[in-house]
């Protein structure tokens, strides 16, 4: 993949994730209608191709009064990776074309390697993971199973112990699919497995599609570093 | 600016510590206050008995009202950290619109509940298998249930 192909296969999935996240929000108030009409213009201006630098620079000054209207990120982690894809695809065309340009779109790409990497690191060195009780305690009384019925999973000790090493063996493995381009793709494949199952029991739907527009720039890096 | 900086940074230099450990998690309540007796507090937005597999599908790509939920869980959880304005008037915005129909004018208070795994052994961390606990964390001033306004 050339880095002019992944940075538009890029701007492509982030504007329809943005959009996707501003359809929800302007069904809301109407002061969140006013906020997030502004974004959904300039992402139909991002799909079209049409000044693409400025309409970058633009979504990203509008980012800054969306963060400070929810006094940071409204969706914890998918709202921080749809940004952090906003800003390195800013800075990469901001960058004259070279070692400037390629490091910012890189820097995506390595954040997504260590959100699955450190997210396997931290769990590992946890007791509570290691023994299958954290991710029992998500089902029995967290935040996010999406329904009553799912809390009845934190009962299943062996299959949410085997889920439990699953998770923070691929998580932990991750980058090692950077050896191989077929790896990579494959893990890819399982890593949107896994945020689609996060999706339809936690309903954290905004994941899915920020981090799928986030994998062209690790497609690129694998390419820039390893070249076959 | 120094705001700004400070709301940057996390997304710059993001620490992906998903789920790193299960926190006591926060359940918004709401109650109608009449003058006597003592409260009934209802949760606020209770999630579902169960979900179709259709509907999981169609969440996907149409899922408002649970982010908004999600969001509020972060309200809650930075008022247990360090309450501020913010994170109350926003509870308190969607609490107030939700009830506006059914209890017009109506007198109402919200509070926010924990739940945790029991903390049983000396250090203070939760121990395996220990059974639920919950606390009361923040209990708003009463408000008035109205419609929202655009400001």
């Amino acid at each position: 993949m050339t880095l002019d192909s992944a940075l538009r296969a890029t701007e492509i999935l982030l504007a329809l994730a943005f959009l996707q996240q501003c359809a929800e929000h302007m069904a809301g108030s109407p002061r969140d209608r006013l906020l997030f009409l502004p974004r959904a213009l300039l992402c139909l201006l991002l799909l079209a191709d049409l000044q693409t630098s400025l309409v970058l620079g633009a979504l990203a000054l509008h980012s800054l009064i969306v963060l400070h209207r929810y006094a940071g990120p409204y969706n914890g982690g998918s709202d921080r990776m749809g940004l952090l894809t906003l800003y390195c695809l800013c800075l990469a065309h901001i960058l004259p074309p070279g070692i400037g340009r390629e490091t910012a779109f890189g820097y995506l790409g390595l954040q997504v390697i260590l959100s699955y990497f450190i997210s396997g690191q931290v769990k590992v060195a946890n007791t509570s993971w290691r023994s299958g009780q954290a991710l029992r305690d998500v089902f029995a009384f967290s935040a996010y199973p999406i329904s009553e019925n799912l809390r009845v999973l934190a009962d299943r000790t062996h299959l949410l112990w085997v889920v439990s090493w699953a998770v923070m063996l691929f998580e932990l493995a991750f980058p090692l699919s950077l050896l191989h381009p077929a790896a990579l793709i494959l893990a890819l494949i399982v890593a949107a497995l896994f945020h689609l199952a996060n999706a339809c029991l936690f309903g954290l739907n905004r994941f899915v599609w920020f981090w799928l527009a986030a994998y062209p720039s690790i497609l690129w890096l694998q390419g820039r570093i390893t070249p076959l | 600016m120094l705001k700004t900086l400070a709301l940057i940074l996390p997304v710059v230099i993001p620490s992906w510590r998903f789920f790193q450990t299960v926190e006591p998690s926060p359940r918004v309540q709401w109650a109608q206050l009449h003058g006597h007796g003592t409260p009934e507090w209802q949760e606020f937005r209770p999630r579902p008995q169960a979900v179709t597999p259709l509907h999981c599908l169609l969440r996907l790509f149409w899922n408002p009202a649970w982010n908004d939920t999600l969001f509020l869980v972060s309200c809650a959880e930075r008022i247990q950290q360090r309450p501020t304005d913010h994170s109350i008037t926003e509870i308190r915005r969607r609490v107030r619109a939700h009830l506006a129909d059914d209890l017009p004018n109506a007198v109402l208070q919200f509070r926010l509940i924990f739940i945790q795994r029991e903390q049983t052994q000396g250090d203070g961390t939760p121990h395996d298998g220990g059974g639920l606990t919950q606390h009361v964390v923040f209990l708003s001033a009463p408000f008035r249930a109205t419609k929202e306004t655009l400001k």
